[in-house]
This record gives C-alpha cells, sequence and structure tokens, in this order.
C-alpha cells in the first residue's frame, strides 16, 4: 500500500523530515505543509536530498505555504491547493502526518 | 474485516502527555478489539528504557502502562535498530518486548498498514 | 470517498487552519467526513473562551460555524480535555471547575469515537504539531 507522508515542521530545527525519508517507499509521496516547505530552500542538505529521492517518490507542496515564503522549489516538485491536497490523499492509499 | 492501525510514537516518555496519549490510543484500539500495531521511532525509544524513576518528577510510570499492551491484545510492537543504536540503547535490556526492525523493515511495516497515526 | 479527520493542535497553530481548509475542501469535492476528533492540544480549537482579536482570524468561531452548518459529528476526547481545562457543563459541575468552555455543537467522547471514525472511514488525515 501506498502512503501520503504529510510534514510541516521545519527540518532544519527537526528530525521528521530525516526520519521520514528513511521509511519512505517506492510509490509513497512526501506533501510539505507549513515550515516543512523551508526543506525546498534552494541550496540547503535538505533541498539537495528531496531532489535525490527515488523518481517513484512523489514530492509535493501546499501552493500557499510556497508563495508565502516566496519558495519555488526543484523541478520535480508539484505544488498543490486544498482541492489537490483532497485528491492526493484519495490517490495514495493512506495518509501518515508527522505531527 | 477491521482496518488496522499503526501508532508511530516518537516522544520521549515525559515531554509532555504525548506519549501516554500515543499509548492511550494504541489501548482504546486494542480494547476495542481491532488490530493495532506500535512502533517505537526516534526519541520513543527512550519509552522503552529501564530502571527509570518517574516518581522524582511527579510523573506516572508509563513503562509500567506499557505493560499494558499486551493485555489489551496489542502484541505488535516494534522498535527501531537504529534509532536505539544513535541513543546508545542497542545493548540495553528494553522494558517491552519489541521486535527490531532496520530501515528496511519499518519501510515494509508502514506498508502493510491500512492507517498510520504519527505522534 | 469517506473522510475521518483528526486534530491534534490548538487554534493558533497553522495545522489547525489547515485542517479547516482541508475539510472544506473535502466536501467541496464531493467527499463525505464520517466524524473529526479533536485530540492533544486539538481540544483548545473547540473552545469557546477563544478570543481572537478583531483583525485576526477567528478559527474557533469558524470551527464551530463550519461543524454546525455542515451539520458534522464533532467530537473532542474527554480525556484529553480535562487535562487541558476543556469542559462542558456537565464536566465543569461533576470537578466543581471554575467554568464550562465546551458548547454545542462539540461533544465530549472517548478515543472509541476516534477508532469507529477510522473503521468507518476510507482516509483517516491528520493534522497537528506545527
Amino acid at each position: 500500500m501506498t502512503t501520503l507522508h504529510m510534514l510541516s515542521h521545519s527540518p532544519f530545527s527537526d528530525s521528521r523530515l530525516s526520519s521520514c525519508l528513511r521509511l519512505l517507499g517506492p510509490g509513497d509521496g512526501l506533501l510539505l505543509c507549513g515550515d516543512a516547505v523551508y526543506a525546498l530552500q534552494p541550496g540547503s542538505a535538505q533541498c539537495q536530498a528531496l531532489e535525490l529521492m527515488p523518481e517513484s517518490i512523489g514530492l509535493f507542496a501546499l501552493d500557499e505555504d510556497l508563495s508565502a515564503r516566496a519558495i519555488a522549489g526543484p523541478q520535480r516538485l508539484q505544488a498543490v491547493d486544498y482541492p489537490g491536497m483532497v485528491e492526493l490523499s484519495c490517490r495514495f492509499d493512506k495518509v501518515n502526518s508527522w505531527l | 474485516m477491521s482496518k488496522s492501525l499503526l501508532i508511530i510514537s516518537r516522544q520521549p516518555p515525559w515531554s509532555g502527555p504525548t506519549a501516554r496519549e500515543a499509548l492511550d490510543i494504541a489501548l482504546a484500539g486494542g480494547a476495542f478489539d481491532l488490530p493495532i500495531g506500535m512502533l517505537f521511532l526516534d526519541d520513543g525509544v527512550f519509552q522503552l528504557s529501564t530502571a527509570q524513576q518517574p516518581a522524582t518528577l511527579q510523573q506516572k510510570d508509563l513503562g509500567a502502562n506499557l505493560q499494558a499492551l499486551p493485555m489489551f491484545g496489542v502484541e505488535a510492537l516494534y522498535a527501531s535498530t537504529r534509532s536505539l543504536q544513535e541513543r546508545g540503547l542497542e545493548r540495553q535490556k528494553l522494558n517491552l518486548a519489541v521486535e527490531l526492525l532496520d530501515d528496511a523493515g519499518l519501510t515494509a511495516l508502514v506498508a502493510r498498514y491500512d492507517q498510520v497515526i504519527t505522534l | 470517498m469517506k473522510f475521518a479527520i483528526a486534530l491534534f493542535a490548538p487554534p493558533h497553530a497553522p495545522s489547525s487552519r489547515r485542517a479547516l481548509r482541508f475539510a472544506q475542501a473535502v466536501l467541496a469535492g464531493g467527499h463525505e467526513i464520517v466524524r473529526l476528533f479533536f485530540y492533544q492540544d486539538g481540544v483548545h480549537s473547540a473552545s469557546s473562551n477563544v478570543i481572537s482579536p478583531q483583525d485576526e482570524l477567528d478559527l474557533t468561531g469558524e470551527w464551530r460555524d463550519f461543524v454546525r452548518t455542515q451539520r458534522l459529528d464533532g467530537v473532542v476526547c474527554i480525556a484529553a480535555a480535562l487535562r487541558r481545562g476543556v469542559l462542558d457543563t456537565q464536566e465543569a459541575q461533576r470537578y466543581a471547575a471554575g467554568s464550562a468552555n465546551l458548547q454545542a455543537p462539540w461533544e465530549l467522547s472517548g478515543l472509541g469515537q476516534l477508532h469507529e471514525a477510522t473503521q468507518q472511514a476510507d482516509r483517516l488525515v491528520c493534522f497537528g504539531g506545527s
């Protein structure tokens, strides 16, 4: 079963992203919301790690959080709005939020 | 057929009520005979350490409450080998019978469950 | 699809607003919400005592209106609520506490309601932390 992992903490002061990256399975998705979009900060090790994830892993971010922080994200990133977030939660078999 | 639920507990025993509230979800599920699993990950493995003295912090003994898991039918208990190693706990006796999983094992574990709550 | 939505964060956390906007999108997309379950600090998102400055978002008010207007099942975990000082009239009387700050449409109940919703729903989506 595929999992959409949701993160909302900044990865610079928190271990959720690194723990999540180790747990990701092929075909899983990673949705960044809130301060977690800082992981897409260009030039950061975190952004590099996200770009190096296998192709089969979908990388998504909530569009309002990207615009609020003026972050564009790498090529492979797909920005989604709330309806898009709902669609993602239907697309993957389950949603795992890293609370 | 009931949906299975994996609870991933990532907080140390006394950083607020989170460790206890994660355990409460597991016990409630067990009480309803649901297929529940519990994984101790990151600082959550500190909950498994023996010889803790919660009374000095005027806290209840979470370790003792963890023993209730099998009694409530929650026997699918796991801990991350990496998390234990990072915290120097890999050679210590743990206060709960858990299956130790490496990263690949954790990926497979999460994939197997119908729902997951990580707190 | 049927959704169970659980909130673990208080109203000043961005994830509380995010959960509400997600819930609104779920209904707008033609899906169903089986239950909203507020746990941990999420119980504060159901408080009737949160006063927001006039020029700020009144999130507890928005949650309340959403549950009422859409006739949703809005459940607050009783154990988490008591521990954090969120009480309905019955519990306030039971414990001779100061006052009640949990009102309709919210209801206090146990974790069994979270499990029941998880079993009934196709998707469980949790919001919290930050």
